[in-house]
């Protein structure tokens, strides 16, 4: 609430009416972290124009989940600066930046006692005040974002007996509640089967916010994201939009697989083809030197 | 579903009728014979400030039992209260209101103090002043004693969180698992040093420390009261005010994060007031086990996907009642220690319900 104040003072627009020029959402520049003395990110620069989907791509150990604990705060970087809305978050009190920024993380622990609706209510928290309740308002939502993800007939169950699919679903209508003006999602598309891949994505890109998602699968990537960030051990390799991304010589360098690339009949973006025999290939000619 | 909303809003009922009888019933229990009439007709007399005139009745029911059976509920209330808190935000269904080796500084003070009026020949009878409690009426020797062990055991509960504290800091990495070890060892230190106190002290302080650790609430009255339902009351309302941050706690110290939590300075505070809590009660009643374990267990089992925090202090407040009337009624011409009863009781009821869920589930 409070922070929204703050940006129409600036002059900038909340999401009931988007600017006609591209706005930054998030502007990251510079930024690094390390621990214990090991470098996990390196000079990461990169900006996300208001109402965009950027997809963060990069093999296993890239530092996709550190960068987005960078962004939502969890870790504080060594050396760099991350605006949100021209704001830099460090100043930002943990309740305003929870009201603008949203994030589905990749699991929950597991002793957990709560029903789902419970769960999606629990977007509320930065919203309220100490004793505030849950109006009847707050309720339609709840019952709204439960129903935009698929699982309204299952509120009152336990969120532990759900499937891996549908705690995805629910941690999503979670955020919906949250009403964030960023969206942040690690990995959102683990454990689920190829229509609710398709499905949670295109959820997400309809709700016409800005949205940073970790996504393992390129197509999925290519055919979803307004532009992608590919990050190898800790730095931008590439940045733009998934034509100029994903071309196969750098599927090849970052990810140390064969691909062809050619256009997907529909959508006129990148398609990805992987080839195979990666095993005999280094058992037998060991072509490449290294494999998988 | 219907069944089971039905069968809660059956035990809530039944919860409501239990709340209401409770003042009147565990008032007519005890060593005096005080029918249940009795009673009602003191409370009207009161309420209705018809006589002035005390008869023996209404100064028992008034002076003795009645701030007895409200210490019990707060005592009850505060310690569920306490150790529910600690089970959410440490995320370990064994913490309890003792955890961070509150109960052992607090014994600690208690040893201490004990043995100074020991070895400066204060202490006589305090044994047998410690069983008769405020009953024996007996003077000054007494009246010192039980100002000063409560005073030691509160200071030496402050002791081990301040040990506690300083050794989880205020960063986010580990401080559970941090927290919780070093409760650990600072409980066990306080032990041996208390053993080890206890070894050279007389046997008389050795069996009125272990009565007070095992807690009573025989030396109620109006005035020691206010204390407790102060601190209880004031961090009840702050809890539910925290209802929010708490609850997302629940769900990993990373999401409660991305919800707008100040996870580590939510759970310093949430400590220190649950410490505050235990250390009140446990120097005004001594060392009541299981209670801050086992109750909000059994609120949570017997009340399903609810985040019941009134519930399991009320829960917790009238079990403590029924608790001490069994003590002071199990045998004839003598009390019982309520933490015999409460662990006795308590863990027999919380196995069969463990049972019944297992069978049901």
């Amino acid at each position: 609430m409070k922070l929204s104040a703050i940006q129409t003072s600036h002059g900038l627009n909340s999401k009931e009416t988007i600017p006609a020029s591209p706005q930054v959402a998030l502007d990251v520049s510079h930024l690094s972290w390390s621990i214990d003395g090991k470098t996990i990110l390196t000079d990461i620069n990169f900006a996300l124009p208001t109402g965009q989907m950027l997809g963060l791509i990069g093999p296993n150990g890239a530092g996709k989940s550190s960068l987005l604990r960078c962004l939502y705060r969890f870790v504080r970087p060594t050396q760099g600066k991350i605006t949100l809305f021209d704001q830099d978050i460090e100043y930002l009190s943990s309740k305003a930046f929870a009201c603008s920024v949203a994030v589905v993380q990749q699991d929950t622990p597991h002793y957990f006692d709560m029903t789902t609706e419970q769960l999606v209510s629990m977007g509320l928290t930065p919203h309220k005040g100490m004793f505030d309740t849950n109006s009847s308002k707050d309720g339609e939502r709840i019952a709204k974002a439960l129903e935009k993800v698929g699982l309204s007939h299952k509120m009152h169950q336990q969120y532990e007996r759900l499937s891996g699919g549908e705690k995805q679903r629910a941690l999503i209508a979670r955020a919906i509640v949250q009403q964030p003006q960023l969206l942040i999602l690690d990995e959102p598309t683990n454990h689920l089967d190829v229509r609710y891949q398709i499905q949670i994505l295109e959820l997400v890109r309809s709700l016409g916010i800005s949205v940073i998602a970790s996504i393992h699968d390129l197509n999925l990537a290519s055919a979803l994201c307004d532009s992608l960030l590919l990050i190898h051990n800790g730095e931008v390799s590439a940045m733009g939009t998934p034509t100029e991304v994903l071309t196969e010589a750098r599927i090849g360098d970052v990810f140390g697989v064969c691909a062809q690339v050619s256009v997907h009949p529909q959508h006129k973006k990148p398609l990805i083809s992987y080839f195979y025999g990666y095993y005999d290939a280094t058992h037998n000619a060991d072509e490449r030197g290294e494999g998988e | 579903m219907v069944t089971l909303l039905t069968r809660q809003q059956f035990m809530l009922l039944a919860l409501a009728i239990l709340t209401l009888m409770t003042p009147i019933a565990a008032t007519s229990f005890g060593a005096a014979n005080i029918s249940f009439m009795d009673v009602i007709h003191v409370f009207t007399n009161k309420v209705a400030n018809i006589t002035q005139a005390s008869g023996m009745t209404e100064r028992i029911v008034m002076e003795l039992r009645l701030p007895r059976i409200l210490l019990a509920f707060v005592a009850g209330a505060g310690l569920s209260l306490a150790g529910s808190v600690l089970q959410t935000v440490t995320r370990n269904p064994l913490a309890d209101p003792y955890l961070f080796g509150i109960s052992s500084g607090a014994s600690f003070g208690a040893v201490v103090m004990l043995t100074l009026f020991t070895s400066s020949g204060f202490f006589d009878n305090v044994a047998m002043a410690a069983h008769s409690g405020i009953f024996s009426g007996s003077g000054a020797l007494s009246g010192l004693l039980w100002f000063s062990l409560p005073l030691g055991a509160f200071i030496g509960a402050s002791l081990s969180v301040l040990i506690v504290l300083a050794l989880s800091g205020l960063g986010l990495n580990s401080q559970v698992e941090r927290m919780l070890l070093s409760g650990v060892a600072t409980s066990f230190m306080f032990g041996a040093l208390t053993s080890l106190l206890l070894y050279f002290a007389s046997p008389q302080a050795t069996a009125s420390v272990l009565f007070w650790s095992l807690g009573s609430f025989a030396k109620a009255s109006w005035s020691l009261l206010i204390l407790p339902t102060l601190v209880v009351g004031v961090s009840l309302l702050i809890i539910l005010g925290m209802k929010r941050q708490i609850m997302a706690l629940q769900a990993g110290d990373e999401t409660a994060h991305t919800l707008g939590v100040n996870v580590p300075k939510l759970r310093l505070s949430m400590l220190l007031l649950c410490s505050l809590i235990t250390a009140v009660l446990v120097a005004t009643c001594g060392g009541i086990g299981f209670v801050g374990l086992m109750i909000p267990h059994t609120v949570r089992m017997l009340f399903p996907g609810r985040q019941p925090i009134l519930l399991t202090a009320l829960v917790g407040g009238l079990f403590m009642v029924w608790i001490d009337v069994l003590a002071r009624c199990l045998l004839g011409n003598q009390e019982l220690p309520v933490g015999i009863i409460t662990a006795a009781i308590g863990s027999l009821f919380f196995l069969l319900i463990l049972r019944r869920r297992r069978v049901v589930g």
